[in-house]
Parts: C-alpha cells; sequence; structure tokens
C-alpha cells in the first residue's frame, strides 16, 4: 500500500509529498509517479472542431424547432454557441489527460429524435413501488412514471407540463443560469429533448425518495460504429428547509449495449435545505455514459452524494458543488468498478467561498482488468472568506490485476488561514494479513479476496440513502466479481 | 499480484497563509452492519467450569537436554502424537534472516504446552510457521500433525485439518462482519465433512450459544471483524472463534498479553471449557499468570530459534527466581 501524507507550512509552496510505499503490500514492479503542482488552463480555441460542428449540426436536425423564446430553445442557443467555440477534448487538455474519448469521436454519433413506441417495452419498465420518473432514451415517458404519491406544492415532470406559473418561473431562472461545464455539458444542452422539473416548495420534507430511471433502449453496434446518442436534462430546485431524496438509476435494455448517454443534473438546494442524492450508473460496458452533476448550495444546506459506477466503457462523472452561503455541508461518497477493460473516471470539484463549510468526500476505485483504468481528479477549492471550513478527502484504490491503472489527483487549493482540512490517497493491492486472517480460519485465497474486495466497496454502496437499492447494488456488486478470477498473490 | 500495476498520483496543494493539513491514517468511516435477524435465542446454559478441571497426570517431564530429536520423555504412554516439529529451521522470507534454528517439540492428544521465551527468541514466528504464515519460509525439518506432513498444506487446509491459532495481534477486517466471516470459515468446514452448509439464521443460533462462553454480548456480533475492538475484545472475538470452528490444536499466542484480570479469567475459563482428553493447546506467553488458570502440561523455553529447556511448571518457579539468563544459550 502506499500512502501519501502532506504536511504544508505558511508559504511553502509547492510541497513535497512524502510517499511511504510499504514494500510487502506493493507488487515490485509498480512504477508510481508524484507531480507538482499543475497549473493548466483548458485551451479554448477560437475557431470550430470540424468534428464538432458537425455534431451541433446533427443535434440540432434531430430535434423539432422550438418557440425561439421557450427556456429550452434558449438553452440549446447558448449551448451552441459554446458548442462552436470548445474543441473536441484530446489528451493533451489537463481534464482529459488521463480520460481517452476517441472511441466516442471515432464513431458514428446518432441523436436520437424519437422514443420509442413498444408498449410492451413500456409495460415492462413500469414500477410502481416507487415515485419514478422515467427517461428513455432521454425523453421523458410519462406513461410509465408514477408520481401519485407527492406531497401537495411538489412537482415531477417536464418542464412543458408545469401549470404552476410561479414554479416555472422560479424553474427557468436556474436553466440557464449553470453555464460553465465542457463540451459535454453543451452537447446536452444543445441535444436535450426537454427538461425535467423535480420542485420541492419551501418547508417541504418529501418523505420517499424521487427516483429518476434513465433507459437506454436504442443500441447501435461496434461494428458498424454507430452510437445512438441520448441527453437527459434534469433540474432539481429544492426552496428553502425542503428536504428530498434523489435517485438517479441508469441501466440498458438487454441486447442494446453500445450507445452513449451524456446526462446532465442540476441542483439548486436552498437555504437550510437538503438533498440527499442516490447515483448508480450500471450501463452496459460497452456504452460510453458522460454525466455532469451541477450543485449549488445556499446558506446551511446538505447535499450528500452517494455514488456507485459499475458499467461503461468509458464513463465519467464530473461534479461540480458551489456554495453559496455559509455553514453549507457537502459529502460526496463514491465508489467506481472496472472490472473489463474500462475507464472509470471522476472529476469533482467543491468551491467553498463562505465561513464554516463541512465537506468529506470518500473515493474509492477497484480495477480488477490489466487494461482497466481509475481516474480521480478531486478539487477543493477553500477560497479567502471560507474560513473556520472543515474539509476532509480522502481517496483508496485497490489495483487487483497486472497492468491494471490508476490516476489520481487529490487537489486541495487552501487561501483562508483558519481551517482545518485533510486529504489522503492510498493504493494497494489486497491487504495480504488480512487475505492471511482469513486463510487461518480455514477460508481459501480465491473466497478471501472476494470477500475482501467486496467490503472494499460495500462500504460505499452502505450510503447509498435506499434500502432495496442497496441491497440490488451489492447484488450486482457480488456479481461481477464472481463473473471475474481474481489473480493469486 | 497486481506486478507491474501502473499508478499515477499527482497531487497539488497550494496555501498561501497558514493551514494546517493532515493525512487520515486509513479510512474515515466506520461501518457498523448491525446484523437483520434476531438474537434472541435461548442460550444453552454452558457446562460448569472448573479452574483446574483437568486433573493432572502425574508429570515425569525431564529436565534434559531438548536438542535432542523427539522430546517425547514424560509423556503417557499410549497417548497420541498430534503435531511432531523435528529440527525445523526457518527465515524470514523478505530478507532471510534465520529465526528458527532446529526446533523439535512433540504434543500428544490432550497436552497443554506452554513456550516461554525472551522476545525476539523465535516463539511467535514457531506459531506462525505452524499455520502456514506467508511470511516465514522453512528452510529444514519436518512438521508432521495427525501423521501428515503439514508443510505440503496451505494455510487453509492446516485450519481445516485441525489447527487453529489465536493471533497475537488480530487485524481489523474493516466491512467484514464477524457473523459473515465465521459462517465462511464454519461452512469450510462443513464442506470438509461432507455435510451441508448452513444458512446465516441457523448459523446466527450456533454462534449465539457460544457468546456466554467468552462473556460477549450479542451486540457484538454486528460488528465487523476486530474493527474498533479493544485488546481484550480483541482476544475475547479470537477465543470466540476457536469455540465456533473448533480444532485439535489451539494455538494461543500471548492470549493474555494487554488483559485485566478479569478479561483474563473469562478467556482462560473459555479455552478450558473448550478442552476434551483429545485436544491440545500450544500457547505462548510472557507471563505465568496464565498458568493458573490453563494449567500447562509442559512448559518449553525458548531462546535463539531453539527450545533450550522443557520441563513441568516447577520450570515456570524457577524462571521467575533467575530470568532467562540461566537458560539462554552462551
Amino acid at each position: 500500500m502506499a500512502s501519501l501524507a502532506i504536511t504544508t507550512q505558511i508559504q511553502a509552496p509547492p510541497l513535497n509529498p512524502k510517499l511511504k510505499p510499504q514494500t510487502n503490500h506493493k507488487p515490485p514492479k509498480t512504477s508510481l509517479s508524484l507531480q507538482a503542482t499543475l497549473t493548466t488552463t483548458t485551451i479554448t480555441s477560437t475557431f470550430t472542431d470540424p468534428f464538432v460542428l458537425q455534431l451541433a449540426d446533427t443535434l440540432e436536425d434531430s430535434l423539432p424547432s422550438l418557440s425561439p423564446s421557450s427556456s429550452l430553445q434558449k438553452l440549446r442557443d447558448t449551448s451552441s454557441q459554446t458548442l462552436l467555440s470548445t474543441p473536441w477534448p484530446s489528451r493533451k487538455d489537463e481534464p482529459f489527460r488521463f480520460t481517452d474519448t476517441s472511441f466516442i469521436r471515432n464513431s458514428q454519433i446518432i441523436p436520437i429524435s424519437h422514443p420509442p413506441q413498444s408498449t410492451d417495452l413500456l409495460e415492462n419498465l413500469r414500477d410502481t413501488h416507487f415515485t419514478n420518473l422515467v427517461f428513455i432514451d432521454g425523453f421523458v415517458e410519462n406513461s410509465v412514471s408514477n408520481l401519485s404519491d407527492l406531497p401537495d406544492g411538489v412537482y415531477v415532470g417536464s418542464l412543458m407540463g408545469v401549470s404552476d406559473e410561479r414554479i416555472f418561473k422560479r424553474v427557468c431562472e436556474f436553466v440557464n443560469e449553470f453555464q460553465r461545464g465542457d463540451l459535454f455539458w453543451s452537447i446536452n444542452g444543445l441535444g436535450a429533448p426537454d427538461i425535467a422539473v423535480v420542485y420541492v416548495p419551501e418547508g417541504c420534507m418529501v418523505g420517499n425518495p424521487i427516483h429518476l430511471r434513465y433507459f437506454s433502449v436504442e443500441g447501435g453496434n461496434e461494428e458498424s460504429k454507430k452510437l445512438p446518442l441520448t441527453n437527459p436534462r434534469v433540474v432539481v430546485v429544492v426552496e428553502r428547509g425542503g428536504e428530498v431524496g434523489i435517485v438517479e438509476e441508469f441501466v440498458c435494455k438487454e441486447g442494446s449495449e453500445f450507445y452513449w448517454a451524456n446526462p446532465v443534473l442540476e441542483v439548486v438546494v436552498g437555504e437550510g435545505a437538503k438533498v440527499r442524492h442516490s447515483y448508480v450508473q450500471n450501463q452496459s460496458i460497452s456504452a460510453a455514459h458522460i454525466k455532469w452533476t451541477w450543485v449549488r448550495q445556499d446558506s446551511a444546506s446538505t447535499y450528500e452524494l452517494a455514488e456507485v459506477s459499475t458499467g461503461g466503457k468509458l464513463s465519467r462523472h464530473n461534479v461540480h458543488v458551489q456554495q453559496l452561503g455559509p455553514d453549507t455541508t457537502t459529502e460526496l461518497t463514491t465508489f467506481h468498478l472496472s472490472i473489463s477493460d474500462q475507464t472509470q473516471d471522476l472529476h469533482s470539484k467543491l468551491v467553498m467561498d463562505y465561513p464554516r463549510g463541512y465537506s468529506r468526500q470518500l473515493h474509492k476505485s477497484i480495477v480488477a482488468h490489466s487494461q482497466g483504468q481509475a481516474v480521480f481528479d478531486g478539487n477543493v477549492q477553500v477560497n479567502r472568506q471560507a474560513q473556520q471550513t472543515d474539509a476532509g478527502q480522502l481517496t483508496r484504490s485497490l489495483l487487483l490485476e497486472p497492468r491494471a491503472t490508476v490516476n489520481i489527483k487529490p487537489n486541495l487549493q487552501i487561501i483562508a488561514n483558519d481551517v482545518k482540512c485533510s486529504h489522503g490517497a492510498a493504493i494497494s493491492d489486497l491487504e495480504k494479513g488480512q487475505l492471511f486472517y482469513f486463510r487461518a480460519r480455514g477460508i481459501d485465497l480465491e473466497t478471501a479476496k472476494k470477500a475482501l474486495t467486496f467490503a472494499f466497496g460495500a462500504e460505499v454502496i452502505e450510503q447509498l440513502h435506499c434500502p432495496l437499492l442497496k441491497q440490488q447494488a451489492k447484488i450486482h456488486f457480488k456479481g461481477l466479481l464472481e463473473s471475474t478470477q481474481l489473480h493469486s498473490s | 499480484m497486481a506486478s507491474m500495476a501502473v499508478v499515477n498520483l499527482h497531487v497539488s496543494t497550494t496555501t498561501k497563509t497558514h493551514c494546517t493539513l493532515s493525512s487520515p491514517s486509513s479510512s474515515t468511516r466506520k461501518l457498523t452492519i448491525l446484523p437483520s435477524h434476531s438474537l434472541l435465542f435461548h442460550l444453552p446454559a454452558i457446562r460448569p467450569l472448573h479452574l483446574h478441571h483437568r486433573s493432572l497426570k502425574p508429570l515425569k517431564a525431564t529436565l534434559s537436554a531438548v536438542d535432542t530429536p523427539a522430546v517425547t520423555d514424560g509423556h503417557d504412554e499410549g497417548s497420541k502424537p498430534l503435531l511432531e516439529i523435528r529440527g525445523l529451521t526457518a527465515v524470514i522470507a523478505e530478507s532471510k534472516q534465520q529465526i528458527l534454528k532446529g526446533v523439535n517439540l512433540v504434543i500428544n492428544q490432550g497436552e497443554v504446552h506452554a513456550v516461554m521465551g525472551k522476545n525476539g527468541s523465535g516463539k511467535s514466528t514457531l506459531s506462525k510457521v505452524i499455520t502456514g504464515h506467508p511470511d516465514y519460509e522453512v528452510t529444514g525439518g519436518s512438521i508432521v500433525f495427525k501423521g501428515e506432513n503439514l508443510l505440503h498444506m496451505e494455510p487453509e487446509e492446516r485450519s481445516l485439518a485441525g489447527i487453529f491459532m489465536s493471533f497475537q495481534s488480530p487485524i481489523e477486517i474493516p466491512g467484514v462482519n464477524i457473523v459473515d466471516f465465521l459462517l465462511m470459515g464454519y461452512n469450510e468446514r462443513r464442506k470438509k465433512l461432507n455435510e451441508p452448509e448452513v444458512g446465516p439464521l441457523e448459523f446466527l443460533q450456533i454462534l449465539s450459544s457460544k457468546l456466554d462462553l467468552v462473556n460477549m454480548k450479542s451486540e457484538f456480533l454486528g460488528r465487523n471483524v476486530n474493527e474498533g475492538f479493544s485488546g481484550g475484545e480483541r482476544k475475547r472475538n479470537e477465543i470466540l472463534q476457536l469455540a465456533v470452528l473448533g480444532a485439535d490444536l489451539a494455538i494461543l499466542d500471548e492470549i493474555d498479553s494487554g488483559l485485566d484480570v478479569d478479561a483474563l479469567r473469562d478467556v482462560g475459563k473459555a479455552v478450558n471449557g473448550l478442552l476434551t482428553p483429545n485436544k491440545s493447546i500450544l500457547m505462548i506467553t510472557h507471563y505465568q499468570q496464565i498458568f493458573k488458570i490453563i494449567e500447562p502440561t509442559f512448559i518449553h523455553i525458548m531462546d535463539d530459534g531453539r527450545i533450550v529447556k522443557t520441563g513441568d511448571i516447577g520450570l515456570a518457579k524457577v524462571l521467575d527466581k533467575e530470568g532467562y539468563k540461566s537458560f539462554s544459550v552462551p
């Protein structure tokens, strides 16, 4: 295991991270490179990338035109403008240094312009147990959604369906507010067929979590390189003192494994409000999945994210949490698994600008394939006004195969002078001492490895906010582990 | 495993004014899984414990030099050898430093052997080598257990053959619940005996019935293996495992270290409660206090990788007076 300890002193950047590899836990040929602070800015180009231009054209053509004054059209217009000045990211761009998106670029991207019409399919997707909103290939599908059990004043559904003028206006305030994502953010803005809304009025506690279930139905195939693209977009607005649980689940229809999901979720957490967000990504292992979660937190609000991502050949989660007032609480707990030649990427940014903020981040990843990769870039900014901030970040990675790769970049930027911040990074194999303890009790090595690997991920799965989801995620994770043969020490 | 894995760690930390950064040593979260099943089972009364219920057989242990192979003198005639160690030498796998330099030891069924010695004399190494710890490499000699060559067996096979080691410092296994952990070990034994595996509910019943033995509460079972356990809890947990999994040879590596008087009595009683005329104990200890509770048939003194003296309980008294000096190899 390699552990990282960093101590800082007044005006002493850049720092020398002390690396303490415990040789008995580290495979001999593992290479570990440490790099000093990297200050890079995303290169913005003034000319249009022809590939992006073509993609933008295809996206515009795929959707019916709307009234120029509608919020969605405004979103499309601004996204289109941004898109045309943003080139497709390359490995030379810092945010994509370890994340190769060429697999998408080399495919024939086909934005989906209509939801599938098969009624049999829709019936199978119906679930009456939960309050849930169903997305099929990015389109809100009211016929199979179950929204009967919502408290008064709560709205869940398409923006077009909002009948209350005040809610409509309030939500539209935010639709065009969030404009700071990357190329994929803009692609979603241009290609979103609709905007789904979760609105929780002031002081309203929504007892049962609201499930957002995203199904990818249309699949292309790897040989013809036809890659269907879907762009679901959701805005969650929780007014002052409100509380809600949001559960996002991403799955695909069996047999439709080659597609690209490019979802965006925007969350507005009002003063003293609380949002518990569970996100489970079970996409097919041939798919591309690039998600944005953009959160803005008013004073004394709480945002908790628990994520379990196991699917996707290329899966990336961009999380941006912006503090807009003092005394906020943010907890990010995430788990990524690469069981095949997958890239699992988490890019998180937490910006603290106000006093007495509290944040905890735990990111865990397992790479159990020689061509698998995990990427983590975790940025926490504690700016000048963010005094008495308590920020903690920890990342742990398990590499279970030869040549399995992890690229991690824990990244704390602290300007305030009265803060409590900690971070840690550990990359390891399974601990030999723990494995021996199992074996000394008669449990064979393979079983012991699976039990320890399972426990590693289960710590995060336990943080999912819905018991059934937790149970399903555990079964799914166990099944994935069973399907693989972990190498012997 | 994972040789040539590639790790790139990029760290950037900038600070303009004074702040403190500390690195948490490990996970900052603790996970507790409470068993979902009720633990309100009828607990059968355990049989009365007698501190000296093992009526001592007449001891005829010789105090002769021990480097001669097969120290069988003093053993009851007709009793079967359970473990036979001859000329055992072992090194630390990584550094090749020799720790065991020719250990001879025979343990018959029903005997309690205690190994004492200075720090670094090889006591714990001996117990780890018997259980097949990968940190050590056997370079010579033999270990035969129930007539079979133990050195050819994997650690898990040794465990299933009937050897249990209570660890000196049991390791924490975050995320693995005690019940799940023990159920795995229990079912491995059932499989070996060609018996059907038991389910979690049935197992919880078996487990609950053993809790009293080590004076532990049922809430204990909701915890992860050794995670956040006190020293006493760790030792009790080891003995609970011994009680559940059973063993023909229990190796107790400093089961008495770091225990207060009450805990020591509980643990000692529990061990005595598990003893039968066929089962044997090899205990490693620094303290004679435990002999008042678990009475040894033989005491061995280890020094510099060898057993240099073997005797009965009287040896402990000599040791008490004169220290290890008198037993040291010159």
